[in-house]
C-alpha cells in the first residue's frame, strides 16, 4: 500500500517538476516576445510583409521575438474578447471598427503625438482627449473593372451616374457578359450597399458645423426609414440585384467572386484596393482599371476611404511595463522603407507618410503594376471621402458593417421587395447596436 | 482469521473465535469505521474529483455567471459589467427577432424530433430485418455521426453551392439542370436544407439506439406472435412499439435537444441567412453576445430560453411516461 502511495507521490512531483520548469521557461520565452495580429490567412503579400516585418524589429532587438497571431478572414472581435477574458490580449494589435470598443474598455496604450511626428503621419482626430491608432497606408473602395469587356460595349472611362452604371451593366448584359461578380453569403455581399451608403447617404466633407448622419441618427434627428436618400439607395439595391445577378449568387462568397471575376467571367467587381495584392500574388493576367463610385444623388463619382487612422486598417499597441517599449518598437518598424514597400504591395494601400520615402505598390507583374498605376492616378482624379469612416467617438454600431448590411442585401436577393422591411431592419439593428457599445 | 475479521462478521467466524470485552472492542472498531470512511472518502474524492471539478467550473460556474450577467449590460469588451437589474428581460418581451428565432428553431424542431423519433424507428426496425451486410450497411448509417458537426456542415454547404456544388453539377450532368436550385440560400429551400443537413449527420445515432433496444426483445414475444398468425404490421404495433417505447422517449427528448440547440450547423452554412432567416435560437444568442456585443442581453436570452426547454422536456417525459404505462 505504502510502496503504492510512495511511487504516485513520486510520479506526481517529477510530473510537477517538469511542467514548473517548461512554464519557468516559456514564461521567459513570453516575456521576451511581442505578439502581433495580423489578418493574413492565405494571402501570400500578407506574409511576405509580415516575414520582413518580423525580421526587421529582431534586427533591431536582439534578443526579442515578434510572434505573429493570424486572424484569418476575420476581424478578430472574438479573439480579441476572448483574449480580454483571460487578461492575454496580444501586445499589438490590429483593430478595425473596434478600436473605441477596445479603448473603452482600457485595453488600448494611448500613442504619443512624437510618434506621429516621428513617422510622418497627420494626428488622427482624438478620442477622449487620447489618440490610439496608426494607420497602415491610404486603403480605398471602389470599382474593379474588366477593360475588354467594358471597352466592348464602348465605355472607357468611369460612368458619372449609378444610372450610367447600370446603362453599362444593360450592355454587357445584352452582349452576353455578366455585368457585376457579386456573392450573396459572405461579408463581401454588402460591399455595393455600404458604398451607396457612404457616399450618398453620408456628408461627403463633414465638419465640426455640419455633424455626420451617425450622430444625427444617434440623437434621434434622423432613421433609416425616414430618410429619402436612404430610400433611393433600397431601391436601387433592388434594381441591382435583380436586374444584375444570376441565380444562385445568393450561395456565392468572396472565394466564388475571386475566381469568376479573375477568370475573366465578370465585368465589375465592387471591392477594396487590396485585391491587388492578389493580382499580383495569383499573377491574373487580365487588363484591369479601378474606378471611382458613381453618385445615386448627383454628386460627383469618388472613391470611399476605409483607412481613416482612427478605424479601417489600423495598428496600435496594448502593451505595458517594459514590453510597452518594444511594442512601440514594432509600431515604428513598420515604417521601415522595406517592410513598409511590402506592405504596400500586399495590400495595395498607397502611402500617407511624409517620411516613409515609398508611394505605392510595385509588382513585376505587369498587370499588377498598371492596375497600381491606374488606381493611383484616378484617385488624383476624383478623390475619396471616408463615408462613415470619421472618429472614434463618430462611426456606427460594428454590427451594421459586421452584419446588417449582408443580412439586408441577403433579405433582397431572397426576394423582400418592402423597402419599409430593409428599412426597419436598419433602424432596428442600429439601435440593438448601439446598446452593445 | 483475525479478531477484527471476527468482529466484523461474527457469523462468519470459526468456532473457536473469543469475544472481547464489549469497551475494549468499542474503540478500535470505531477507529476502523472512521478509518474505512476516510479511505472511501479519499476514494471518492480522487474518482469523482476531476469531474466534478470539470463540470462545476465549465457547467454550473458559467450557468450562475450566466445569470449575473443576465442582470447587466455588459457588451465583453470590459472587465466591470455594469448592473442594469430586470431591464433585459423586459426587453425580451418585445424583441421580434427573438420570436422569429423562436418560429424558425421550432420549424426545425418538429422536423427534427418527428424524423428522429419516427423515422429513425421505422428505420431500425428495416435494418433489424437485413439478413445480409447488416453490419456494413448500418456502419454506413452511423458513419456520418461520427464527423464532427462542423465537418458534416462544410461538406455540405460545398455540395449545396448552385453553381460548383456537386449536387447541382449532378443534376445538370444527367440532364436535370432545370431541377437545380440554390438549397442553401433558397429561402424555400433553406429550412429543409437544414433538416436535412442534420437528419444526414445524427439518423445513425438514433437509429442505433433504436436497433440496440430491438436487440433486448426476447425472442419469445416474436415466435408467440407468429403462433397467433401476426404478420410484420402487428408485430411492430403490439410487439416492437410497446417494448421500444423507453426509446422512443429517450430518441423523442434527444432530438428536441438536437433542435433546440441547433448552432454548429448555422455557424457554419448559412449565418443565419439568408437575411435572419434561418437565425436559430442557439444562433441568436452567439448574434447578440459575440457579434453584437450584448453578451448581458444574450444571457437574458439563453435563461430564458432554458427555463422554457425545461418545461417542454418535463412536459414531454411525463406525457411519453403516462402513455408507457398505458401501453
Amino acid at each position: 500500500m505504502w510502496t503504492k502511495v510512495f511511487i504516485g507521490v513520486g510520479v506526481l512531483a517529477v510530473l510537477g517538476v517538469a511542467v514548473w520548469a517548461f512554464r519557468s521557461e516559456g514564461d521567459s520565452a513570453a516575456e521576451r516576445t511581442i505578439r502581433v495580429t495580423r489578418n493574413i490567412g492565405g494571402r501570400a503579400g500578407f506574409k511576405r510583409h509580415f516575414d520582413a516585418w518580423q525580421s526587421a524589429f529582431e534586427r533591431k532587438n536582439p534578443g526579442w521575438k515578434m510572434e505573429l497571431i493570424d486572424l484569418g478572414n476575420a476581424n478578430g472581435a472574438e479573439y480579441y474578447k476572448s483574449r480580454i477574458a483571460t487578461g492575454d490580449l496580444p501586445d499589438v494589435v490590429m483593430t478595425w471598427q473596434l478600436t473605441n470598443l477596445l479603448a473603452d474598455g482600457g485595453h488600448l496604450v494611448p500613442l504619443p503625438d512624437s510618434y506621429y511626428e516621428r513617422i510622418g503621419i497627420p494626428l488622427p482626430a482624438p478620442y477622449k482627449g487620447k489618440r490610439y491608432t496608426s494607420q497602415g497606408g491610404m486603403q480605398i473602395q471602389g470599382l474593379l473593372i474588366n477593360k475588354k469587356m467594358w471597352a466592348g460595349i464602348g465605355v472607357t472611362e468611369p460612368p458619372g451616374t449609378w444610372d450610367e452604371l447600370l446603362a453599362g451593366f444593360d450592355k454587357l448584359k445584352a452582349k452576353g457578359c455578366k455585368p457585376l461578380v457579386y456573392g450573396g453569403r459572405e461579408w463581401s455581399a454588402f460591399e455595393p450597399l455600404f458604398y451607396a451608403i457612404a457616399t450618398n447617404v453620408y456628408e461627403r466633407e463633414p465638419g465640426p458645423g455640419k455633424p455626420s448622419w451617425t450622430i444625427l441618427r444617434n440623437q434621434g434627428k434622423v432613421r433609416f426609414a425616414a430618410d429619402p436618400a436612404m430610400r433611393l439607395v433600397l431601391e436601387k439595391m433592388i434594381q441591382l440585384l435583380d436586374k444584375y445577378v444570376d441565380k444562385g449568387a445568393a450561395s456565392d462568397g468572396y472565394n466564388e467572386e475571386q475566381k469568376l471575376f479573375y477568370g475573366g467571367q465578370g465585368a465589375t467587381w465592387m471591392m477594396g484596393c487590396w485585391i491587388g495584392g492578389d493580382i499580383d500574388a495569383n499573377k491574373v493576367d487580365l487588363d484591369l482599371d479601378y474606378w471611382p463610385i458613381p453618385s445615386m444623388t448627383g454628386k460627383p463619382p469618388l472613391f470611399v476611404e476605409t483607412s481613416g487612422m482612427p478605424s479601417g486598417w489600423a495598428i496600435t499597441t496594448s502593451a505595458a511595463g517594459p514590453k510597452l517599449e518594444k511594442a512601440m518598437s514594432v509600431l515604428e518598424t513598420f515604417w521601415d522603407p522595406d517592410v513598409f514597400q511590402l506592405f504596400l504591395n500586399g495590400e495595395y494601400q498607397f502611402n500617407v507618410s511624409s517620411r516613409s520615402g515609398v508611394k505605392q505598390p510595385k509588382s513585376d507583374w505587369p498587370p499588377a503594376q498598371r492596375l497600381a498605376d491606374t488606381m493611383l492616378a484616378r484617385l488624383a482624379r476624383y478623390g475619396s471621402t471616408r463615408g462613415f469612416h470619421i472618429a472614434l467617438d463618430d462611426m456606427p454600431p460594428p454590427i451594421m458593417m459586421d452584419n446588417t448590411f449582408k443580412a439586408v442585401m441577403q433579405e433582397i436577393l431572397a426576394g423582400t421587395r418592402d423597402v419599409d422591411k430593409l428599412l426597419k431592419m436598419l433602424d432596428d439593428d442600429w439601435d440593438s447596436g448601439l446598446k452593445g457599445m | 482469521m483475525s479478531a477484527a475479521q471476527a468482529l466484523a462478521n461474527p457469523l462468519a467466524a470459526g468456532p473457536a473465535v473469543p469475544r472481547l470485552p464489549a469497551e475494549e472492542s468499542r474503540t478500535p472498531a470505531r477507529h476502523r469505521k472512521r478509518r474505512a470512511g476516510a479511505e472511501d472518502w479519499v476514494a471518492s474524492l480522487v474518482l469523482c474529483g476531476p469531474a466534478v471539478l470539470l463540470y462545476g467550473g465549465f457547467v454550473v460556474l458559467p450557468a450562475v455567471l450566466g445569470f449575473a450577467y443576465s442582470l447587466t449590460d455588459w457588451s465583453g469588451w470590459t472587465r466591470t459589467p455594469h448592473y442594469i437589474g430586470l431591464a433585459n428581460f423586459r426587453e425580451l418581451a418585445g424583441d421580434e427577432r427573438l420570436y422569429s428565432a423562436l418560429r424558425f428553431t421550432l420549424f426545425e424542431t418538429v422536423l427534427i424530433v418527428l424524423f428522429f423519433t419516427f423515422g429513425a424507428l421505422l428505420l431500425a426496425v428495416l435494418l433489424d430485418k437485413l439478413s445480409c451486410m447488416k453490419g456494413l450497411i448500418r456502419g454506413l448509417f452511423f458513419y456520418p455521426y461520427v464527423l464532427s458537426i462542423l465537418v458534416s456542415a462544410l461538406l455540405l454547404k460545398y455540395l449545396a453551392n448552385y453553381n460548383d456544388g456537386a449536387v447541382n453539377l449532378a443534376l445538370r450532368w444527367a440532364g436535370l439542370g432545370r431541377w437545380a436550385q440554390d438549397w442553401m440560400m433558397d429561402p424555400q429551400l433553406v429550412g429543409y436544407f437544414i433538416f436535412g443537413m442534420v437528419a444526414w449527420s445524427s439518423l445513425g445515432f438514433f437509429t442505433t439506439l433504436y436497433l440496440a433496444n430491438l436487440q433486448t426483445i426476447p425472442l419469445e414475444l416474436y415466435e408467440a406472435a407468429t403462433m397467433d398468425g401476426a404478420g410484420p404490421l402487428s408485430v411492430f404495433r403490439h410487439i416492437q412499439i410497446p417494448m421500444l417505447m423507453p426509446t422512443l422517449m429517450t430518441n423523442s427528448v434527444f432530438s428536441l435537444i438536437f433542435g433546440i440547440n441547433l448552432f454548429g450547423q448555422i455557424v457554419v452554412t448559412t449565418e443565419g441567412g439568408p437575411g435572419y432567416r434561418t437565425t436559430t435560437i442557439g444562433y441568436y444568442m452567439y448574434w447578440l453576445g459575440v457579434i453584437n456585443n450584448r453578451q448581458g442581453y444574450a444571457s437574458a436570452v439563453s435563461l430564458a430560453v432554458f427555463a422554457a426547454l425545461l418545461a417542454v422536456a418535463v412536459a414531454q417525459v411525463a406525457l411519453l411516461r403516462r402513455r408507457q404505462v398505458e401501453l
